[in-house]
């Protein structure tokens, strides 16, 4: 294990503290505060994983898991970003991608196969002949690819989300993110700050130059970080990536949990009314041969194992930069004990005065216009070839790391996937985020400033601006706000796009699909000549890196290539999720959120087997025989029970409560007697049915309405829909929860019924489609209708949910005599059926109107003045011959039923089956159809396909409806 | 899922808690003389702008009420006041 | 009939200590091993109104004068009267005794339409932060204040009666079916901060305390 520095201000390790993980099948330790990349740094493993295609030894090179050089599998999760995954005790990490190891993998010799593999080969030589793509597939997906997830894998961990909201989100907890919180929250505004890295500080919290008056970025990091603790109404998440912004300043992100915070993951989803996007730079690729060999890494990556991590990155520092950055890592690694031989830097001039001289000082060799063109070494760098920049005069130097480092690029990403648009900016060689959304508002480094002042002061604008948004703080707050940048330094000159000539067959611009340059000459050469379409040919950025490492480098690259004399080409389009993600974070708590009726738990315990239908749950059958005979066949000769407590309840009522009632039922409800019961449906504009129910009237313009459990929770948005420029006065109350509905059914439910009620039940006291309200035992109250949905003499009770328990019971104590039973939702569908009353939705589809089904009888042609939603439909319809009837069917020869849903054919599809069951009651197989008309007369032969039946075709006749009781006697007995 | 909607009665809010209630388009038509391709007209033809147009949303999850609302189709952005029905 | 009994939609996985015949109701007073809060009570016993008019503003239910404006609410004498929209308030009786509900039309008894919560104390806002988008920090809003919207993806009712640390305090209806995923919701969520059950004798301090 190596050594590790202890004594550095800027450190976020504890060495004192081991953690033990297993890698390779070995323990080893890392400290506290190690991500597991450092810990295996800090133990010696410099090739983390094998590339995807070539197999190429990949190792660290950002820190900030930009590309899956450093992807491994974790406790059995694969693709984890070992980068900024923090290590916890007991890890048990993995290579992906290798065939032995990642250090001696077998597939290593893919890499010299390269010629055989250029840009678009899948598309090029996979497919003729077409048989052999899936033998190829299975081959190539075996060598390629980077983690394998096994199909029993569950993600350990607790997963959670929180919706906070707040005025001002600040995207970015480095310098200028602090800034533009601490000015937003000192108007009195909420502010959310939200920070990828584990702590505070961004590029300042690893820097120990000086920032101003001899205070260190690092102090002054801490400061600011302080101060933005200490703020009330600052919230900070830490370790929370930024994973999506949208439309009306929604900001999604993922926070890692610490020990102390009851999730491993949860998903955060931030509405503000203004947002600041401060994320500052990564570090742009420099492109060399070999450039992503073990060994070569970053600046900002190698002065962060030092300085965060308190690990030297090697002995032997080679740099090749193009910025201060490198410089001043440079400085600080030296000042750490590694020898460095010596700093290309691609800038002939502009380096900052003060680091060329501690360079000096320390006899660090310096040249101006030189760039690394390629590193030798198998499997990690052991010496690189730098050339001065016109490749004039060159030289081999020993190393066994390379600090490799272009230029930086924005992390544009929040802005542009809320569609700001972007520009290439020759001065700062960025391409620069503009016309920002509304309400959003962009500062820090990403906008090309690199001295330390300005950043800060570029955030606190922002942060005013966003305070301007939420009208919390004045005009002049603002213009004083951005006097105080007007005399600070503009954006720094960036580096350009230099390489040394090579012919780029090993130089990577996307690491992820192992992409190099040669793969975007190819690509280009066939006229895929934008990023865009180079992207899809090439693979370049199509990896889990989210285009971390291709991003600008592939846009300047493509101009540079075809000699484009203005950077018109933009880089590819960024969508969310802006960083790769958990799948089991963004499914958070996932609670199930369904109705249950007020006997749920009775229901439970007499043994009824549950299905959820809309909101609901409800017990569908009572026993494994899905036939549900025996609940049938007791409900037609004894008795039974249903709950129906689902049904749609509506009370409506106010001076226009029957204006709206007769805007949206087809019959005439002016009609209605008080203590009757009245049928009737609902049609849309287009005529057709859509609901259909009961209605009973309570007194003037005082109505109770049914509607089916579908359409409950529509009810009200509908008829307010339909009335809405009649400026009616009515009242809607939803009772539908408020009401438990008993449905007591059968021959003998009137002997039930009379045992525990007082009224008189008698066919002449309570008739057939009857409305009664009593009291049961002086303390219930029930609303009672006779109906005969199943067919049988049948009481619906509908009575207050809490009371419903207690009048079950009851009625059960007195139906125990005559042997009552439960039945479910399945046995009432096949009781019903063989009566022929619809179930709309499973009689009707969409296109089905009220005449189709044969409800024309509900239909008042005369009642006029109400512009009644469908009747102007249907008054067309009435002429038209050609639409789909529905009629009932009877199986030839004693044949089982069709499926429901089978097709009804002869030489082209003529309808299809609505329900159909083998009937117990009839013992016979029955059903109802929806056919074209010319097919809907008794007698007709029915031949119906059903999936799968390879061609064996059953028949059918139409018969006259409905099969059972025509007369319709039993339910008015 | 961006979408907000602002309702006069409960303010802005997510999209989901809405239902769509289509283009304005004025009251229904009188019965009278209603032919059927006047009333197709008045149902199904939608002027399906790209750009500002009065449409109808309903407040399900929240205070149930239908209003009319002014929103850029192009950009999903609400414009002006939305005028309140109820 | 004293034996017939009105039942809850809720249910807690806990012993009560102290229970009251009311109405035919058994309310809770008391669990065991309350704890310091934060609380979750069952209060679908307490009466519910629905008052819907298009003369609102002529309405004095109870003698007291409902908000002007669409999700103020007003609590007084025991009532909460929460202003809906234009036409529509809903009012909760939360403490003293029992009522009777007025004699005309333009009420509905929705005591049973509803599952009837409140969640009690200073995380309560974290809490309901895990299963809302909805603003109960909202600085411009004055308690008690209404919001409608979604809370674990099912539209509620929910006033915010206090925002004063300890004292931190709302109470929730949403359709009676939803009662127990809804409590299961609450109680998984609430779970971090230590949330249990307590009964109405802790919710009726608590409004005594406002």
């Amino acid at each position: 294990m190596m050594s590790r520095f202890n004594h550095l201000p800027t450190l976020k390790i504890d060495t004192s503290d081991k953690i033990p993980f297993t890698y390779r099948g070995k323990t080893y330790y890392g400290t506290k505060g190690d991500t597991v990349a450092t810990a295996l740094y800090a133990n010696g493993v410099r090739i983390y994983a094998r590339s995807l295609k070539y197999h190429r030894p990949r190792g660290l090179y950002s820190m900030d898991g930009e590309c899956s050089n450093t992807m491994m599998e974790i406790n059995g999760t694969p693709n984890v970003r070992t980068e900024t995954t923090l290590l916890k005790p007991g890890m048990v990490i993995k290579e992906q991608n290798v065939k032995g190891s990642a250090k001696n993998d077998m597939l290593g010799f893919l890499d010299k196969m390269d010629w055989a593999m250029p840009a678009g080969f899948y598309y090029d030589t996979m497919h003729k002949p077409a048989k052999i793509w899936p033998v190829a597939m299975k081959q190539i997906r075996k060598a390629a690819g980077i983690g394998k997830l096994s199909p029993d894998h569950h993600m350990p961990g607790k997963y959670d989300e929180i919706y906070p909201t707040c005025d001002v989100c600040v995207i970015g907890g480095g310098p200028a993110g602090m800034k533009a919180a601490l000015a937003a929250a000192e108007k009195g505004l909420r502010v959310i700050l939200i920070e990828n890295r584990p702590w505070l500080g961004g590029h300042f919290d690893y820097r120990t130059t000086e920032y101003v008056n001899r205070q260190t970025h690092h102090d002054r990091a801490v400061q600011l970080a302080k101060e933005v603790e200490n703020t009330d109404n600052i919230r900070v998440f830490t370790h929370t990536a930024n994973v999506g912004t949208y439309n009306n300043n929604l900001i999604t992100g993922f926070q890692v949990g610490t020990e102390k915070d009851s999730f491993t993951e949860r998903y955060i989803e931030i509405r503000a009314n203004s947002v600041v996007v401060a994320t500052g730079c990564i570090e742009r690729p420099l492109l060399f041969e070999n450039n992503e060999r073990p060994g070569v890494m970053q600046a900002g990556c190698a002065l962060r194992l030092a300085n965060t991590y308190g690990l030297l990155p090697g002995k032997t520092g080679v740099f090749s930069i193009g910025h201060d950055l490198g410089l001043e890592a440079a400085v600080a690694l030296h000042d750490l004990g590694m020898t460095i031989p010596m700093i290309a830097d691609i800038r002939q001039d502009g380096q900052d005065p003060s680091l060329v001289k501690a360079l000096a000082d320390r006899k660090i060799p310096l040249q101006r216009g030189w760039v690394a063109i390629e590193v030798h070494g198998k499997k990690q760098v052991q010496k690189v070839t730098l050339k001065s920049v016109d490749g004039a005069v060159g030289k081999t130097v020993d190393c066994d790391v390379l600090v490799a480092s272009a230029g930086f690029t924005p992390l544009t990403g929040p802005l542009v996937v809320n569609q700001a648009k972007q520009k290439y900016d020759p001065h700062t060689n960025f391409f620069l985020p503009t016309d920002l959304p509304r309400k959003m508002h962009a500062a820090g480094r990403l906008l090309g400033f690199e001295n330390s002042r300005t950043i800060e002061a570029s955030g606190h604008l922002a942060g005013i601006q966003a305070a301007y948004d939420c009208e919390s703080c004045s005009i002049a707050d603002l213009g004083e706000a951005k006097k105080a940048m007007e005399s600070l330094p503009g954006p720094a000159r960036g580096t350009k796009l230099v390489m040394a000539p090579v012919k780029g067959r090993k130089t990577f611009i996307c690491f992820d699909e192992d992409t190099s340059i040669k793969n975007i000459k190819q690509s280009i050469d066939k006229g895929f000549d934008v990023p865009e379409l180079i992207k899809r040919f090439s693979g370049a950025g199509l990896g889990p890196g989210q285009a971390g490492i291709p991003g600008h480098n592939l846009p300047l690259f493509t101009a540079r290539y075809q000699a484009l004399p203005d950077i018109k080409i933009r880089p590819t389009t960024v969508r969310p999720p802006l960083v790769p993600t958990l799948i089991a974070t963004y499914a958070g708590t996932n609670h199930t959120m369904l109705k249950r009726t007020p006997i749920d738990d009775l229901q439970r315990k007499d043994g009824g087997i549950f299905r959820n239908i809309g909101v609901w749950q409800r017990a569908r059958y009572f026993s494994r025989d899905f036939t549900a005979k025996k609940e049938i066949e007791n409900v037609r000769n004894n008795v039974g029970m249903l709950d129906g407590s689902t049904l749609g309840k509506f009370r409506i009522h106010g001076p226009d409560a029957l204006n709206a009632l007769q805007r949206v039922y087809v019959s005439d409800l002016s009609k209605i007697k008080e203590g009757r019961v009245k049928y009737t449906a609902m049609c849309n504009d287009d005529g057709c049915v859509i609901d259909d129910g009961v209605v009973i009237k309570l007194g003037e313009n005082d109505y109770y309405f049914s509607t089916s459990t579908g359409r409950a929770g529509q009810t009200i948005e509908w008829i307010r829909y339909h009335t809405r420029y009649d400026n009616w006065d009515f009242s809607l109350v939803n009772l539908t929860d408020a009401m438990g509905v008993i449905n007591l059914s059968g021959p003998n439910a009137r002997k039930v019924l009379e045992k525990v009620v007082d009224i008189d039940v008698s066919n002449e006291g309570f008739g057939f489609s009857e409305y009664k309200e009593f009291l049961v035992a002086d303390t219930i109250p029930v609303k009672a209708m006779r109906l005969g949905f199943v067919g049988e003499l049948s009481y619906e009770l509908h009575v207050s949910a809490s009371y419903m328990k207690a009048l079950w019971l009851m009625l059960w104590e007195a139906g125990k005599e005559f042997k009552i039973q439960n039945f479910g939702v399945e046995a009432q569908n096949v009781l019903r059926m063989e009566k022929c009353h619809v179930i709309l939705g499973q009689e009707s589809e969409q296109r089905t109107n009220l005449l189709d089904i044969g409800m024309g009888f509900l239909w008042a042609r005369k009642k006029t003045g109400y512009k009644t939603v469908g009747v102007a439909a249907l008054a067309q319809a009435q002429q038209d011959n050609t639409r789909l009837k529905l009629v009932g069917f009877k199986m030839e020869n004693n044949g089982r039923a069709p499926r429901d849903g089978a097709l009804i054919v002869d030489d082209r599809i003529r309808g299809h089956v609505c329900t159909a069951r083998n009937s117990f009651s009839l013992n016979e197989a029955v059903g109802m159809a929806l056919v074209e008309g010319d097919m809907s007369q008794v007698g007709t032969r029915l031949a119906f396909y059903e999936d799968e039946c390879n061609g064996e075709l059953i028949y059918g006749t139409v018969v006259e409806t409905p099969f059972y009781d025509p007369s319709g006697q039993r339910m008015k007995m | 899922m961006a979408l907000t909607i602002t309702c006069p009665i409960c303010g802005k809010r997510n999209g989901y808690e809405f239902r769509y209630g289509g283009e304005e388009k004025g009251p229904r038509p009188d019965e009278k003389d209603l032919t059927p391709e006047s009333w197709c007209d008045y149902v199904h033809m939608n002027k399906c702008v790209a750009g500002v147009q009065q449409e109808w949303w309903f407040h399900r999850d929240g205070c149930g009420s239908w209003f009319t609302i002014f929103r850029d189709t192009t950009t999903n952005l609400e414009k002006e006041t939305p005028e309140a029905q109820e | 009939m004293k034996d017939i009994k009105r039942y809850s939609p809720v249910e807690f996985k806990v012993t009560p200590l102290k229970i009251e015949n009311r109405d035919h109701w058994d309310v809770v007073l008391e669990y065991h091993n309350e704890g310091d809060g934060p609380w979750l009570v069952d209060l679908c016993h307490r009466p519910r109104l629905d008052l819907q008019t298009g003369h609102l503003n002529v309405k004095k239910p109870f003698g007291i004068t409902i908000p002007a404006i669409p999700g103020q609410s007003v609590l007084e004498k025991g009532f909460l009267i929460n202003r809906m929209n234009r036409i529509q308030s809903s009012i909760y009786h939360l403490g003293g005794d029992a009522v009777e509900i007025p004699n005309e039309t333009e009420y509905t008894d929705v005591t049973e339409a509803t599952v009837f919560l409140a969640i009690i104390g200073a995380p309560v806002f974290a809490i309901c932060e895990k299963l809302s988008s909805l603003d109960f920090r909202d600085k411009t809003r004055e308690t008690p204040f209404l919001l409608q919207g979604p809370f674990s993806h099912v539209p509620c009712q929910i006033v915010t009666l206090s925002r004063d640390g300890e004292k931190s305090g709302m109470v929730l209806t949403c359709s009676r079916g939803y009662a127990k995923d809804m409590v299961d919701a609450i109680v998984h969520a609430g779970e971090e901060f230590g949330l249990k059950p307590a009964g109405e004798k802790r919710f009726s301090d608590w409004i005594d305390s406002l």
